[in-house]
């Protein structure tokens, strides 16, 4: 695709398990063979439960992790196969936001200095002056006043620090954003501020992102598509509304039915309507669709065949043998 | 809906027990815990009167440091060494604030249980599934082990574990984040208790996991006519299953009433921003996402007057000076000065 700024062809990420010093170590495979675009400009949401590879595919994407099989194509150009030294000027522009705001900031460094360090690597043209000019700008567009870059982190809450995260990963106005469950240790009220900030970001600056998380509300709110990942298999990817009104995977549908809404004439008749079972181990999938074990409309054929990911719709893909006979009939 | 007699008795707080069919089971008044630190007492709880009644199920919501936690935690003599508690808290009848853990632990774990949002830290990491379960059968009934076992394995049964009986001789680090939780659940359910507090119990699962164990909790509230109290930051988790839910903020109470009252027509702006900034599934993507400003209140600072007034949009000079006293108004309790107005209850 023309417009993809990211491509991800055939992407697998596996783990050696076990300290076994003969023979083959069994591998875990944290993903297993994601196809995606990601289109500049987008806000692309990757959601799904603990151990379905969002947060490592976010990683193997900036080549924290290297894949075990696959392409990452970042605006033309394969990188899997760079060297640290190669993916070292591409960093610029490929920037990190992680989960636990005051964990990712460097205790003994003062605000000024964190934010300021990308611009020392990647923007060593730039004397003092111009780096605390960027760094003063770029915290007033987050929503902090320039006067706080002698403090240190521990004097912040954790939505300042996780402004003051965003900040660092902004100052280089990086083309892609990755934000990996950004907001999930913020209480509620402080969530609603950071999913509005990265919007405001994205309308000013026009970065493309790619927001890991497991809260479906937050990434409505924020994503023009979602993907949905299942043991570290693609189950549907769609623009977003079309995902939370028409979903065609049966686990899309289970995940979204299990989000509890703030409504009591809603919410006590969703309670019954859950998912059963549990997320079986990764070490062992099982055969055919891995969602099969948990999954209310499973056949035998699902136990067999190994759904592949494709497009039901124009820009609606899902992994699924059966969705075309369960999807809903009221269909608009 | 779930709907249990107790519903109907809408102004259950405080000591005002007006028509009613439900005993009250656990009656909180005047509340307050402080901790003593190397740079003063800072309060967590403030003049936190709450009473739960039989059979109900209440939600109690807000943010880190409302003093939701500590609350509850203080009323099970389960607070640290340096907490300094004040008020009255008595179950069935019985004052349990500074009595010695030896008189606690008749009414610990049987009568009144509690779980927490850690199952793996809450089980010890040593001791059998099977046997955690029948420890506090063994404690405080006339079991013999061979019975008490019987009962553990009905117990893991009652609680949806599958595979009951090889779980029994397991350790909790084989099982899954969400099947420790079922565990912990059938350890609070041994003895019976009448009244069951939850901290947090799903906030470390899955969503779909969270969905099962308050499915599960629905069950036993329902089943088993337990009350229940239900510690959580998330309004969705007591949409489902609160008959009642009380707001705290800044250590204090600061709004009570059914869980259509406060979900619906909330008298206080917390209540009514924190709604309005907690994004929902089903509203569609362009939907506005109305922020508070500023953060919870450190409980070492609490702003005077009404703790909320720095972050409320209706704050006049008199939320600054003043705090507002719990009212109560339709059966509802709330502290605002300037209260949400809505028309007759529809």
């Amino acid at each position: 695709m023309s417009d993809s700024l990211l491509t991800l062809r055939g992407l697998s990420v596996w783990f050696p398990i076990g300290d076994r010093l003969f023979g083959r170590k069994p591998m875990l495979h944290a993903v297993e063979g994601v196809d995606l675009d990601l289109r500049a400009g987008e806000a692309l949401g990757i959601v799904g439960e603990s151990g379905c590879g969002k947060s490592t595919l976010a990683r193997a994407v900036l080549q924290l992790v290297r894949p075990t099989h696959g392409q990452v194509v970042w605006m033309g150009r394969r990188i899997e196969e760079l060297s640290l030294g190669e993916l070292r000027p591409l960093r610029r522009d490929l920037q990190i936001v992680f989960q636990d705001p005051l964990a990712s900031l460097n205790p003994r460094l003062t605000i000024g200095e964190i934010v300021a360090e990308p611009l020392r690597v990647h923007r060593p043209e730039l004397d003092s002056a111009g780096r605390k000019r960027e760094v003063a700008d770029i915290l007033g567009r987050v929503g902090l006043s320039a006067d706080i870059i002698n403090r240190y982190p521990h004097e912040f809450s954790g939505g300042q620090c996780q402004r003051i995260g965003i900040a660092r990963a902004m100052v280089l106005r990086p083309k892609l954003l990755i934000c990996d469950e950004p907001v999930s240790a913020l209480d509620v009220s402080i969530q609603a501020q950071i999913v509005n900030l990265l919007k405001e970001l994205k309308r000013d600056f026009g970065m493309t992102i790619l927001f890991v998380s497991h809260n479906l509300a937050v990434v409505r709110r924020l994503c023009e598509r979602v993907l949905v990942l299942y043991l570290g298999r693609t189950m549907e990817l769609a623009p977003t509304d079309e995902l939370y009104e028409r979903p065609l995977h049966p686990y899309t549908r289970g995940l979204l039915a299990a989000v509890p809404i703030p409504d009591p004439d809603v919410q006590p008749a969703r309670l019954g309507t859950s998912l059963g079972g549990e997320l079986p181990s990764p070490l062992s999938p099982p055969s055919g669709c891995v969602f099969r074990t948990r999954c209310p409309d499973a056949t035998a054929q699902c136990e067999r065949e190994v759904p592949v990911f494709k497009a039901a719709e124009p820009d609606h893909h899902v992994a699924c043998l059966r969705w075309h006979e369960l999807r809903p009939q009221n269909r608009r | 809906m779930p709907s249990t007699p107790a519903t109907a008795d809408l102004p259950a707080a405080g000591h005002s027990p007006m028509t009613t069919t439900a005993a009250p089971v656990l009656e909180i008044e005047d509340l307050s815990v402080r901790f003593a630190t190397p740079d003063g007492e800072i309060p967590a709880v403030n003049d936190f009167s709450l009473t739960i009644r039989a059979g109900e199920c209440i939600g109690v919501v807000g943010e880190s440091g409302a003093g939701k936690s500590q609350s509850f935690l203080a009323v099970m003599g389960l607070l640290a060494s340096n907490a300094r508690v004040a008020g009255r808290a008595r179950f069935e009848g019985r004052e349990l604030l500074g009595r010695p853990a030896e008189e606690l632990n008749q009414v610990r774990g049987s009568r009144l249980s509690m779980i927490f949002q850690d199952p793996m830290t809450s089980l010890t990491p040593h001791m059998r599934v099977g046997e955690q379960i029948s420890e506090s059968l063994l404690r405080h009934t006339s079991t013999t082990p061979a019975q008490a076992r019987a009962r553990a394995l009905a117990l893991l049964n009652r609680v949806h574990v599958t595979d009951a009986e090889r779980r029994l001789d397991q350790y909790p680090h084989e099982l899954s984040g969400g099947m420790r939780q079922r565990v912990m659940i059938a350890v609070a359910l041994a003895c019976d208790p009448v009244m069951l507090i939850a901290d947090e119990p799903t906030t470390a699962l899955d969503v779909t996991i969270q969905a099962q164990i308050l499915q599960l909790l629905a069950e036993l509230k329902r089943e088993q006519g337990m009350a229940m109290v239900l510690v959580t930051h998330d309004l969705g988790v007591v949409a489902g299953i609160a008959d009642r839910v009380a707001v705290m903020y800044g250590g204090r109470l600061v709004e009570l009433g059914t869980v259509r009252q406060v979900l619906k027509m909330p008298h206080h702006p917390y209540t009514q921003a924190l709604l309005r900034s907690m994004p929902r599934v089903d509203e569609p993507a362009d939907a506005p996402l109305v922020t508070i400003q500023g953060q919870p209140p450190n409980p070492r600072r609490l702003p005077p007057g009404c703790a909320f007034h720095p972050r409320c949009e209706q704050a006049q000079e008199r939320c600054r000076s003043e705090r507002p006293p719990l009212v109560e108004r339709d059966g509802a309790r709330f502290a605002c000065h300037f209260p949400i107005e809505w028309g007759a209850p529809a």
